[in-house]
């Protein structure tokens, strides 16, 4: 069991009314699974992914990660746990425009603490596995939409999570780019084994994945 | 169309009310300072301009070396004005001043004196030469009389009132009498006779009526006829020395010629001196009022000009920085059909509120703290509400401020792309970075500039106040006027020494303070020609003297009632044996006389060398000095014991009561007596300050509106790099990082022009400290320090936002 949801709320109060973002949600994840989440917008699919990537809180229930109890960890462990064992991919890519390809992969590994000459092997391993060496000193901006999107799910991976998770990954992409990114998720889910959670519009692209959860107003139907 | 641009702009600023709080405030308090500045130089600039005919007076200066010494005197020999009047057509009428200091003063048949502190003999011509009006009175003739004075109205009120005053007889220092016959309005404060309260005839005084050309001890002024120029003057001036100096001399030196004269290596040369020119270019040995100096003027000129420029700055760098906010508003406003010159209208208009919205603010805070200027600054100062010329010059100002600083961001934002800001896409069209990064850098590069002055100036002065002087002026009280006490000197100084915390005391005219100067040539035995004359100060001091101050004789003895021979006897100073060229032993026994032209001169022998004591400004070296042992009133100055200050002057003033009943008793400590000496310093030093200080201020609020500003665009980066794991230390130092880039490029630039001002600035010190190292860390230190604190709020703030609301999808 990678990760374990137990009846999770979260909510807002806006104008004396609590309005639920999410509403009794329980999921459990398994390692090597691959899920897509779906629904309407506003019916809390990315809510429920960064609560899953600790990126925010909840009011209510219990979360479990790795035999860890998330909801009581303080936020210094929490971002320990995310920053070992969590990859994220967004749909506007979140690429760092002053920096270049190569810096991009690079940051997440500063971060963690990773030795000089460890990084530049990761980051040309990196480069090589995703067939953009010839672009590692270009500029985001000097990248199609699928070729930064390329480079935002290798960064993704480049400090090996055991879990990607990723907002409509494919949401700014044309069809052609999109089919690429699903078939790379594909392949790294069952040839690497990364467990991946991602959030779609798209039935074409969910079927990629092993199970669909579908959310309406923060409720799982 | 410009009604709808004040709505929007009106409407913008409110939506933004930290910006435009930053803006108004900056620019506020940037105008304030700039306006006080403007004051002060106006006042500066203002000085004497009001007399009639003022662009053609001037005074008669004189250079002179006969002997030693030069002197640059700012004062004239006492035939000169009638001379020059007979000999030259151009001068239509002249004046002189003798000076006199200050004096007692009281209505005949009472007996309190009131003191009145500048006091002059001066020609009858006085009144219609400067265009002075009498209150009461005639001003054709009121000096012309001996034993007649002029008074100013406050002086007048004191006794009798103005409409009385007439024919009022008064008695001056207790012993001579003089008739009123004239009241004026007092003086005004930016004129040279500002201090001046009393003005007598000065065909009551002896001295002004002698033909002397070898004494200048008058201030001699000419007024020119309107069709003269000042420069065919310069030539006869030079004849002068032909016509008068030298036959006088001639038949006080017998044998002397113009050959000889020169070949001495003397000279005599008169010049003229603007009247309107005085309080700013002149800066001669015996200037009749404290002057200033058009260096002060410059550099107050250059901070006020900075300070406008730091705040305009601000306005730039807010301004550009916040248009990316309002980045989408230029691109509807340009897709629904606004042209450039529109929109850069609208913008301007927005810099117009704002700056007006600035004056106003900057009126009231020049209104509020004015009173703290004036006593700063030593002036009286204020706002000429009144005066159309101010208002439309403000006007001016803050209108060409509003363009000025308004233009860039308007240019700037007009420019932007419709298509792409209305995609959302603003962060990468908002450029203008560099000139951002450059104007920081601008703006701390002045003020670092400003902390190492300061810093050097307040150094200069802390050594100025703790360097050994020679003689030790703590605990020394000096009552002044004690001519008043008349023949019972001797006997009154006992009465003070026998005041229990009275340690010594010694009565003199002269002291290493601000006091009388006496100047004379001295001749050694064997050498008594002119072209060995020593200028040496003349100084009459008693037994007590060195004691009681604290001097130290390196050679020799003090002066000593055992011998008799010791009143005709000399104690000289370490700077006197350099001119002399002779070490301390050979000195001592030495006899030196004035008596150039006496069969049987008056010999001083030298019995004492006292270590050189610094009596005149460190701006001044030390130069020859001799100590007379001569009973002369003037000023008691007592050494007591430290913390016994109010009981020691009650008894002191017991003592004076009994001696000079009725007299006022003048004290002041010696301590702040020598501060005077530098007031111009500490003046400066504190304006230096404050201004420093506001600059400072100024430039972190732009700072301060900067981070904020970086903040907010780099929120997707700072929410992607936490994300990816960076903790909020690692960010806000990222953040923090790139200010103090610029900040140190900033010191890199102005710490060496820092101390190539502040060298030149010292240059002008005889006694001047070598700039410390450590001033130019501490300003770097104390910008980096102050950068850091005002960042690193905005920093921190934007590190602890939780990515997840920064990173919402667009």
């Amino acid at each position: 069991m990678l990760l374990q949801l137990k009846n999770i709320f979260k909510w807002v109060n806006s104008g004396g009314q609590r309005i639920f973002l999410l509403k009794d949600i329980n999921l459990e994840v398994a390692e090597g699974e691959f899920i897509s989440v779906m629904g309407p917008s506003g019916s809390g699919k990315s809510t429920l992914l960064n609560v899953i990537g600790m990126l925010d809180t909840f009011d209510e229930g219990e979360y479990n990660f790795l035999d860890e109890s998330v909801h009581t960890l303080k936020e210094k462990h929490r971002s320990n746990l995310y920053k070992e064992y969590i990859g994220f991919v967004f749909q506007s890519y979140h690429l760092l425009d002053d920096l270049t390809v190569q810096e991009n992969l690079e940051m997440p590994l500063l971060y963690k603490k990773f030795k000089g000459s460890e990084r530049k092997a990761m980051v040309a391993d990196m480069l090589d596995r995703f067939n953009i060496v010839g672009k590692k000193d270009l500029f985001p901006a000097q990248l199609s939409g699928g070729q930064q999107q390329l480079v935002g799910v290798a960064r993704a991976l480049i400090a090996n999570p055991k879990l990607i998770l990723a907002d409509e990954p494919t949401g700014n992409l044309n069809s052609q780019q999109s089919e690429e990114i699903m078939e790379l998720f594909k392949k790294l889910n069952q040839e690497e084994g990364v467990t991946i959670i991602q959030v779609t519009h798209s039935e074409k692209n969910a079927a990629y994945g092993s199970r669909i959860i579908n959310l309406l107003d923060g409720r799982k139907v | 169309m410009f009604k709808n641009h004040i709505k929007i702009a009106w409407r913008s600023l409110r939506k933004q009310p930290f910006f435009t709080f930053l803006n108004t405030f900056g620019l506020a308090i940037g105008m304030a300072g700039a306006l006080l500045i403007s004051l002060y130089i106006h006042d500066e600039l203002s000085f004497d301009k009001t007399f009639a005919d003022a662009e053609r007076i001037y005074r008669i200066d004189t250079d002179i070396k006969f002997g030693g010494a030069e002197m640059r005197s700012a004062e004239a020999a006492a035939p000169m004005a009638a001379a020059m009047q007979k000999d030259f057509s151009q001068v239509e009428s002249t004046v002189r001043f003798r000076d006199r200091g200050s004096l007692l003063l009281r209505k005949t048949g009472t007996e309190a004196n009131t003191k009145e502190l500048r006091v002059s003999f001066a020609d009858s011509t006085l009144f219609d030469f400067f265009g002075i009006e009498l209150l009461v009175g005639d001003a054709n003739t009121a000096l012309e009389q001996p034993n007649t004075m002029v008074l100013t109205k406050t002086a007048a009120e004191k006794h009798f009132g103005v409409d009385n005053a007439l024919g009022q007889t008064m008695l001056l220092n207790n012993s001579d009498t003089y008739t009123v016959t004239g009241v004026i309005d007092d003086l005004p404060k930016n004129s040279f006779l500002r201090e001046h309260t009393v003005f007598m005839a000065m065909s009551g005084y002896a001295d002004a009526q002698l033909i002397n050309w070898g004494s200048n001890n008058y201030y001699t002024f000419v007024k020119l006829i309107p069709s003269a120029d000042v420069a065919d003057f310069q030539e006869p001036l030079e004849g002068m020395l032909d016509t008068y100096m030298l036959p006088w001399a001639q038949q006080h030196f017998p044998g002397i010629t113009k050959k000889s004269f020169i070949e001495a290596g003397n000279y005599l040369r008169y010049h003229t001196m603007a009247l309107t020119d005085i309080h700013l270019y002149s800066n001669r040995d015996s200037e009749m009022s404290a002057n200033s100096s058009i260096q002060n003027i410059y550099i107050l000129s250059f901070i006020g000009f900075f300070l406008i420029v730091l705040a305009c700055v601000n306005f730039m760098n807010l301004s550009t920085a916040y248009s990316l906010k309002r980045a989408k508003e230029v691109g509807v406003r340009k897709t629904l059909g606004s042209n450039k010159m529109e929109l850069i209208r609208q913008f301007l208009t927005e810099s117009g509120l704002i700056s007006f919205i600035s004056l106003l603010v900057a009126l009231i805070l020049t209104m509020v703290v004015l009173p703290f200027f004036n006593e700063l600054s030593g002036k009286a100062v204020s706002i000429p509400f009144s005066n159309t010329i101010f208002w439309g010059v403000l006007l001016l100002a803050t209108i060409l401020l509003a363009l000025l600083s308004g233009s860039y961001p308007a240019f700037f934002m007009s420019k932007f792309n419709p298509v792409k800001t209305l995609k959302g896409g603003a962060q990468s069209s908002v450029g203008g970075g560099n000139i951002r990064n450059t104007l920081v850098v601008f703006q701390f590069t002045i003020t670092v500039f400003l902390i190492v002055s300061t810093l050097v100036v307040f150094q200069q002065l802390n050594y100025i106040q703790s360097k050994d002087l020679g003689f030790s002026k703590g605990q020394i009280v000096l009552v002044e006027d004690i001519f008043a006490v008349g023949d019972r000197l001797a006997s009154f100084k006992e009465e003070v020494l026998k005041i229990g915390d009275v340690k010594n005391a010694t009565i003199s005219y002269y002291l290493p303070t601000p006091s009388s100067r006496s100047n004379s040539s001295y001749f050694m035995e064997g050498a008594m020609t002119q072209e060995n004359a020593i200028q040496m100060q003349t100084w009459n001091v008693d037994p007590d003297y060195i004691g009681t101050l604290g001097m130290e004789l390196v050679a020799g003895r003090n002066f000593n009632k055992q011998y008799a021979t010791d009143s005709t006897a000399v104690i000289i100073n370490e700077a006197t044996l350099k001119v002399l060229g002779m070490n301390a032993e050979e000195a001592l026994g030495t006899q030196i006389s004035q008596d150039i032209d006496l069969e049987r001169p008056q010999f001083y022998k030298v019995i004492g060398v006292v270590k050189d004591f610094h009596y005149e400004s460190l701006r001044e070296n030390i130069s020859a000095l001799g100590l007379f042992w001569n009973q002369t009133p003037g000023i008691l100055a007592a050494k007591i014991s430290p913390g016994a200050y109010t009981e020691t002057l009650a008894e002191l003033e017991n003592v004076w009561e009994t001696f000079a009943p009725g007299q006022p008793f003048n004290y002041r400590f010696m301590d702040d007596s020598f501060n005077t000496t530098y007031e111009a310093e500490q003046r400066l030093s504190k304006i230096f300050i404050i201004f420093t200080v506001l600059s400072i201020f100024i430039a972190c609020l732009g700072l301060f509106g900067l981070a904020a500003f970086n903040a907010q665009k780099r929120t997707k980066e700072i929410g992607v790099r936490k994300v990816m794991g960076a903790s909020v230390s690692q960010i806000s130092y990222r953040l923090t990082v790139d200010f103090l880039k610029l900040v140190g490029i900033a010191i890199l630039i102005s710490l060496p022009l820092g101390w190539y001002a502040m060298d030149k600035w010292l240059q002008d010190f005889s006694y001047r400290i070598d700039i410390p190292w450590w001033v130019f860390l501490l300003a770097a230190l104390l910008a980096v320090g102050v950068a850091i604190l005002t960042v690193s709020y905005q920093s921190i703030k934007a590190a602890i936002v939780n990515p997840v609301k920064s990173l919402r999808s667009e």
